[in-house]
């Protein structure tokens, strides 16, 4: 029976060189000044920039991992194959990079000349709740079904604001975000 | 040139039909020549032109047999008989010319700025008798002396006949050749609507505006409503229910209430709070109904809509490249969203509120002439006048309406002329004539508009005033018929409220005329998208090779978009599998059109193109364009994210596939650096991409297609010297192991490839490789040298 690299190269598809990380030379460690560096294959790259491929679907997998120059170093495949020390260095990175704290509770939204302002009540990865808010611009392109069930906001600042879950917010915050929803 | 000319012969041929379908010769045209002295039975084709070689109008017949063309210039005399059909009495002729088969040359047809000339050339070397590497052969060897060129000019006719005579041309061609005369010749083919004789407003379109069947759309739209039978008869069954009860409620509340509950002599006497709970009853349940009616048309009409453009949709989906392309289509694709919305809301908004309307207008006359027929006969009159006047003054309205409309379009095009064009007019201090051509076209609007409002500020008025004439002449005469104890008081107020709900309907039906029309005219263009067929099919036993390899071969291949105008000239090409053939030419030589022949996005008119031996035509449509990928300078990206849109040409890829063939197309990187990563939105309303980075896209789409055979159609024209490089270093990888047609403008890309082709207006001039065409000094070194020479001056610069 053909396997499926066999398969794959008969279609003049090789995956061998796609730059999958070899986590058995891998190191991720937090360097000096509060980067994230890595040690992989006898190099030394003291300031990494982790980007995550699939940032909606699959915010743990596929990881590019590129030098301070931009040039990608290796695809991190799963970061939940790493070991705990050195996911936690990996999550905080991405954290600090994807900085999106989830929406709880959308307390106004008005209409006002062409922008919408939305006070929110946030929660960050951390725990921590507060009172956010915020002005976006063009709803259109700024308040996104990420999939038939989760939201992303841009504002005006460039803010993330996630909601992860539609079902999870309560009847009112819905109600004065549905009519934003394509 | 043989000519019989002063010679005026009748030919009458009454009661015949101007248009005989699937005949080569129409039959009155056959009359015609027979009157003129032609042998009819050998005549094998004809057609119907417009112009003398002088250039004055007249009915021309050219018709052609083994051996001779004739054309015979006289003028039609045109009667309608009863049913409307267009009946050519009388032809009176002018003027017959016979040419001989032998004596003329080659036809072709020269375009001019609105006509056209068919031209009889003898002596010029064409295209098809010798290819250029010939002629490059033959000035080589030995000086030829120049050929002895005889043109003759044969017939001038209207440019939008081109198509009829390239379709003569065509059966002269082939019996010359000895082959069938009607070989791929249109017959049935006519100019004039063959109910009526009007001619068609355009030709390829085969639609009479007089004698197309408004009904027989309407019933067909109607077809639409079959899978919802349930739910229409329920929104008419409530609808009629609503009719019957706002009919009835005037009588309740005047009749019966003055003359039954108000009257001491009725049994209802003095039961004003059960007269009052009726009346509020029958208005309670008027609004459920209607309620109930909304709710269930709600339900139904969006599905119908549904379905509609659905059907729409999958026909646009079915049709050839073709078809968009040509301008006709163009502008009924960009029609077909609006008059699905034309047809929406002639339906949500139309049809229910017509069969109510009618419904109220004959149900009101019903009980009218059944309280007092006198009275009621009045109304009669009375109504159709008012209909009329309002009619007129609607008319009248919707002109200036129309007027306002157009002003107000021009308006808005100069401001966002005037906006785009900003840099110029300030570059040209311009502003101040700017501002006084905007203040002219408004002075116009205001002018309109003054009109606009007078006429609506004095006619409706005068039609408010008419009704009122009518509910007086209707008081006056039912006022004595009361006195003199004719008629109830009761019955005079219910007449008036009837005369009242007379003018809701009256008003709706006067104006509904033109909606219905404008409907009907939606639906028919809908129709017509809905019913077109595909110039490109699948074949009826389509070839499936096991695996293919990639040979291409191009016969002898004619091609022309346009009637008479061909862009690929008896074209010939041979690439190997697996081999690189680089093409060039100057734009316009038919570089693209190659590749879309290739492809078999269009059917080339004349040759062959076969891939691995099979002519494509012959090949599965599905297996040749999922084996061929393009690239070409055109780049579409679709809605939606951009591991989407890698993914279009093979849908179940893995994610690490997509990576792969994005790193192979240098996108990879530009890719991740974008917030969403491969899930972020492109096309219309998404990230905006730079031109370098949507054509990395289309090539990574391409390389997942993994086709073997790649179409490069000048996929870095538009780019800068560094993404060229990046986007030239994709596509080597990408040509590795597949044959591969390159089309670039600029030569440097192509040197490497495993041969060259020059192309010059529709042909292959040169073939070789580049040391090859270097060595041998033609048009590749020409146009090298230009290059070179250009990227010289640059560098200086």
């Amino acid at each position: 029976m053909e396997t499926m690299k066999e398969s794959q190269q008969n279609q003049g598809i090789d995956l061998s060189d796609l730059g999958i990380m070899d986590l058995a030379q891998a190191e991720f460690y937090t360097a000096d000044g509060g980067f994230t560096g890595l040690k992989y294959k006898g190099e030394d790259y003291k300031h990494i920039v982790l980007r995550r491929i699939m940032p909606i679907d699959q915010p743990m997998n596929y990881i590019s991992i590129a030098d301070h120059d931009n040039k990608e170093i290796a695809i991190l495949k799963d970061v939940n194959d790493l070991a705990k020390d050195q996911r936690l260095i990996v999550e905080r990175e991405l954290d600090n990079r994807y900085y999106s704290p989830q929406v709880l509770d959308i307390m106004s939204v008005k209409d006002k000349l062409g922008y919408v302002y939305m006070e929110m009540r946030l929660r960050n990865k951390q725990g921590n709740e507060y009172d956010k808010s915020c002005a976006v611009k063009d709803v259109s392109r700024n308040i996104r079904m990420l999939s038939s069930n989760s939201v992303i906001i841009f504002d005006v600042d460039g803010n993330r604001y996630v909601v992860p879950d539609l079902q999870q917010l309560n009847k009112q915050s819905l109600r004065k975000l549905d009519s934003y929803l394509f | 040139m043989n000519e019989k000319s002063g010679s005026t012969k009748k030919a009458s041929r009454e009661g015949e039909e101007i248009v005989q379908l699937k005949e080569p010769v129409p039959g009155y045209m056959k009359a015609a020549f027979l009157a003129s002295g032609v042998s009819v039975p050998g005549l094998i084709y004809a057609i119907h032109t417009d112009l003398t070689l002088e250039g004055d109008f007249s009915d021309v017949y050219v018709a052609v047999d083994n051996s001779t063309l004739y054309i015979l210039y006289g003028l039609e005399e045109v009667v309608k008989t009863e049913g409307a059909r267009r009946i050519v009495s009388q032809y009176t002729m002018k003027k017959l010319e016979t040419y001989p088969l032998a004596d003329l040359g080659e036809l072709k047809t020269d375009k001019l700025l609105s006509t056209c000339r068919l031209v009889s050339v003898i002596g010029e070397e064409t295209e098809e008798d010798g290819s250029s590497d010939k002629k490059q052969k033959d000035k080589s060897e030995e000086p030829k002396e120049p050929a002895i060129i005889e043109k003759q000019l044969i017939l001038l006719f209207s440019l939008g006949l081109l198509g009829y005579v390239d379709r003569l041309i065509k059966v002269v061609k082939n019996i010359r050749e000895n082959v069938d005369p009607l070989r791929e010749v249109v017959v049935d083919d006519s100019l004039f609507c063959t109910k009526c004789g009007t001619r068609y407003p355009e030709p390829e379109r085969k639609l009479c505006p007089k004698c197309t069947d408004k009904m027989s759309i309407f019933f067909r739209l109607l077809g639409f409503f079959k899978f919802y039978k349930g739910k229409v008869a329920a929104v008419m069954s409530v609808m009629l229910a609503i009719t019957g009860l706002s009919i009835l409620a005037p009588y309740v509340g005047t009749a019966f209430f003055i003359d039954e509950v108000l009257s001491p002599d009725s049994s209802w006497y003095r039961m004003v709070g059960i007269a009052v709970l009726a009346i509020v009853g029958i208005r309670l349940l008027n609004t459920g109904f209607e309620m109930l009616n909304g709710v269930v048309l709600a339900k139904t009409m969006p599905w119908i809509i549904y379905d509609l453009q659905l059907r729409i949709f999958e026909a646009m989906q079915r049709l050839s490249v073709g078809f968009y392309m040509s301008k006709r289509t163009g502008a009924l694709m960009n029609r077909v969203s609006r008059d699905s919305r034309n047809i929406y809301w002639f339906f949500v908004d139309g049809v229910p509120f017509i069969i109510v309307n009618v419904a109220t207008f004959i149900g009101i006359f019903v009980v009218m002439f059944l309280m007092e027929w006198r009275l009621a006969v009045i109304c009669v009159v009375i109504i159709p006048v008012l209909a009329f006047m309002y009619r007129i003054l609607m008319r009248i309205f919707r002109r200036f309406h129309h007027k306002f409309w157009v002003i107000n379009s021009q308006l808005n095009n100069m401001v966002s002329d005037s906006v785009n064009g900003q840099r110029v007019i300030k570059a040209f201090a311009r502003e101040d004539a700017e501002s006084k051509r905007f203040s002219n076209l408004s002075a116009k609007q205001v002018d309109v508009d003054v009109a606009r409002f007078n006429l609506g500020f004095t006619a409706f008025p005068l039609i408010f005033m008419c009704m009122f004439l009518g509910q007086t002449i209707v008081m006056l005469v039912g006022g004595m018929m009361v006195i003199r104890g004719e008629m109830s008081l009761g019955v005079l107020m219910a007449f008036l409220a009837y005369l009242n709900m007379l003018y809701g309907p009256l008003d709706f039906l006067a104006t509904v005329s033109n909606w219905g029309s404008r409907c009907m005219d939606s639906a028919q263009r809908v129709f017509e998208v809905i019913d077109a067929h595909a110039d490109i099919v699948e074949p009826e036993n389509p070839v499936m090779l096991p695996e293919m390899k990639g040979a291409i071969s191009v016969k002898d291949v004619w091609f022309q978009y346009d009637p008479a105008t061909p862009v690929l000239k008896g074209m010939k090409l041979e690439v190997p599998a697996g081999q690189t053939l680089g093409i060039v030419g100057k734009t316009g030589a038919g570089k693209s059109t190659l590749a879309n022949l290739i492809a078999r996005l269009y059917d080339v008119t004349e040759g062959s193109i076969t891939v691995d031996g099979i002519d494509v035509k012959e090949l599965s449509l599905s297996q040749l364009r999922s084996n061929i990928g393009i690239v070409s300078q055109e780049i579409y990206l679709f809605i939606g994210s951009i591991i989407d849109n890698i993914r279009y040409a093979k849908p179940d890829a893995t994610l690490e596939e997509v990576i792969w063939a994005a790193k192979m197309a240098s996108a990879h990187d530009f890719i991740v650096t974008l917030p969403d990563g491969y899930e972020t939105r492109v096309g219309a309303g998404g990230q905006e991409l730079s031109g370098g980075e949507r054509q990395r896209l289309s090539i990574a789409r391409t390389i997942i297609q993994n086709p073997k055979i790649l179409i490069l159609d000048e996929a870095t024209a538009a780019m800068d010297t560094e993404t060229e490089g990046k986007i030239q270093g994709a596509l080597n990888k990408l040509q590795t192991g597949r044959t591969t047609l390159a089309i670039a403008h600029r030569l440097s890309t192509l040197k490497d490839a495993d041969m060259l082709a020059v192309i010059n207006e529709g042909a292959v001039v040169e073939t070789g490789t580049h040391e090859e065409l270097m060595r041998k000094k033609g048009e590749y070194h020409k146009l090298y040298a230009i290059q070179m020479e250009g990227l010289k001056v640059i560098s200086m610069d």
